[in-house]
């Protein structure tokens, strides 16, 4: 499955946990009564993260003898009685789930990024529609076949370059160094804070990815057995480039196993590959697999 | 935390958390943080979370340089860097455009026409780059690509100016101006490709890889010689 809908429950439990509720008045803590979201530091994060999570300092031990409320929500079966007296009790701090109003605000927005999911999908559900129905629109082979090649660029171009990026954060390339040496970079980003709703979009891109190049492979199969041979180079520059896309960002998913991108470079590369395999997780967070220095 | 723990032998370990019960309402104090990710450097940050209007720039002008190096041939490693296969693309989609329909056995839509002009330039660009590869060249294999594609550039442009000429008429002089452009062109397309190409051999394979492209581009010019409109 997916380590972006993965997590976020995670994630948010640490949230949850790190939510000092009991707060006595002298102790500085971070309740969404005591602070606005205006108060509070926001950090400039790139626009596909989610927001920034919160720093809450922990909860001093207060004077002997004084009764505490219980702060944490771990559920034990001798705190069960207490918790709830204390949260029954204890009017000014309530324990609250500190994820609770972004949580809901950002599975509102299940998609935060519809002009991206539509495009991803846009260009290959046309391109098939275009080639099962392209006797319905013109009888011109060369016009279907123009206007098929096309989608299919456009398609193979921004599922590469930007949906990609915006959707589940994973992005590949090759780059050529100064020596004539080629790389293929697999980059994802890592960011902890993934929103919800991005789970929606990281299916829909998923599917779209997969179920294609499927498609495709039907094609080739019924353009084979049917010989309508004219139509063959079409259907494989359309397998082709729809499979790229699918293994470039499997590969960027599954982090870049040795094997992989040895055989690729290999065969696409020149002789001398850097045989280390470089994992860099930068300061921001984005961790890059594959064999390139970094841009 | 120790406190838990110290309660029973309280009085001697922890004289100072002796009174400190283990009953449940003792709070733990700690911190915990999820990590943040700073901000990015700004390198990444352009480059992952452009918007997309920037990258379609970007991508159209690197485009757009690559076709200037091709008409005007200089060593420079643009071409060879930032390989893209839009420039191939396009030129073969117009190449086979305006061959269509022109041969004598071609049926009504010039369909296997189109389709064959395009097997003759992607199928000859990918011999032409395992040859050199086998070869030992250096350069890999989409970069070989990206050059051999770009270079079909005048080709494109012979051939437009083939069927302008073959618009006002189809005699011995246009055949001889069709024939003294389409050479010159082929000519300006093989010096192209050579020179970004071949730096890339070991000195006694030139020729090898030279002449596969040679005749690559022969094949090309052959068929935009003998177009004849219908």
């Amino acid at each position: 499955m997916l380590p972006v809908g993965l997590e976020l429950p995670r994630v948010l439990g640490l949230l949850r946990a790190g939510a000092a509720p009991g707060c006595s008045g002298s102790s500085r803590c971070c309740t969404a009564r005591g602070q606005s979201p205006s108060d509070r530091p926001r950090q400039t994060l790139p626009p596909g993260a989610g927001p920034a999570p919160r720093r809450c300092p922990g909860r001093r031990i207060p004077a002997r003898g004084s009764p505490a409320p219980f702060p944490w929500r771990i559920s034990r079966p001798w705190s069960r009685g207490r918790m709830k007296q204390a949260l029954v009790d204890d009017t000014e701090d309530v324990s609250l789930d500190f994820g609770s109003e972004e949580e809901l605000a950002l599975r509102k927005a299940r998609i935060r990024h519809p002009l991206a999911t539509f495009f991803h999908l846009f260009f290959r559900v046309s391109a098939i529609v275009t080639y099962l129905f392209c006797d319905w629109f013109s009888n011109s082979f060369v016009a279907c076949f123009v206007t098929i090649l096309l989608l299919l660029s456009f398609d193979f171009w921004s599922v590469k370059n930007v949906t990609g990026r915006l959707l589940v954060g994973l992005r590949w390339w090759n780059q050529i160094d100064e020596d004539g040496k080629s790389h293929w970079v697999f980059e994802a980003k890592r960011v902890p804070t993934i929103a919800a709703s991005t789970e929606a979009e990281a299916r829909i891109f998923w599917l779209g990815l997969i179920i294609c190049p499927v498609i495709w492979t039907l094609f080739l199969f019924s353009t084979l057995f049917s010989l309508k041979l004219k139509w063959l180079a079409l259907v494989i520059a359309g397998i082709s480039l729809q499979t790229a896309n699918l293994y470039g960002y499997i590969h960027c998913k599954l982090g870049g196993q040795k094997t992989i991108s040895r055989v690729t470079s290999r065969l696409f590369g020149t002789a001398d590959v850097p045989q280390r395999q470089s994992r860099r997780i930068s300061e921001d967070g984005t961790e890059e697999h594959g064999k390139a220095v970094p841009r | 935390m120790a406190a838990v723990e110290g309660s029973g032998a309280g009085g001697t370990l922890f004289p100072g958390l002796a009174d400190v019960s283990i009953s449940q309402d003792i709070p733990v104090e700690g911190e915990i943080t999820v990590p943040v990710g700073s901000h990015s450097p700004d390198e990444d940050y352009s480059t992952l979370d452009e918007p997309v209007r920037d990258t379609i720039m970007r991508d159209l002008k690197a485009v757009g340089k690559k076709f200037v190096h091709v008409m005007y041939p200089r060593k420079s490693s643009a071409l060879l860097r930032d390989w893209d296969l839009w420039g191939p693309l396009v030129l073969c989609v117009s190449l086979a455009l305006m061959l269509q329909g022109g041969s004598a056995d071609s049926k009504d839509d010039g369909g296997p026409q189109f389709a064959e002009v395009f097997v003759i330039i992607w199928f000859g660009a990918v011999v032409i780059t395992l040859n050199s590869k086998l070869l030992g060249g250096t350069i890999s294999f989409f970069q070989s690509l990206c050059v051999l594609g770009y270079c079909v550039l005048p080709l494109t442009v012979a051939m437009l100016v083939c069927r302008l000429v073959l618009l006002a008429g189809a005699g011995t002089i246009s055949f001889i101006i069709r024939l003294i452009v389409v050479v010159a062109m082929f000519g300006w397309s093989t010096l192209a490709s050579t020179a970004f190409l071949a730096d890339s051999q070991p000195p006694n394979r030139k020729a090898l890889v030279v002449y596969p492209i040679f005749l690559f581009y022969f094949v090309i010019s052959w068929m935009i010689l003998t177009f004849t409109p219908q």
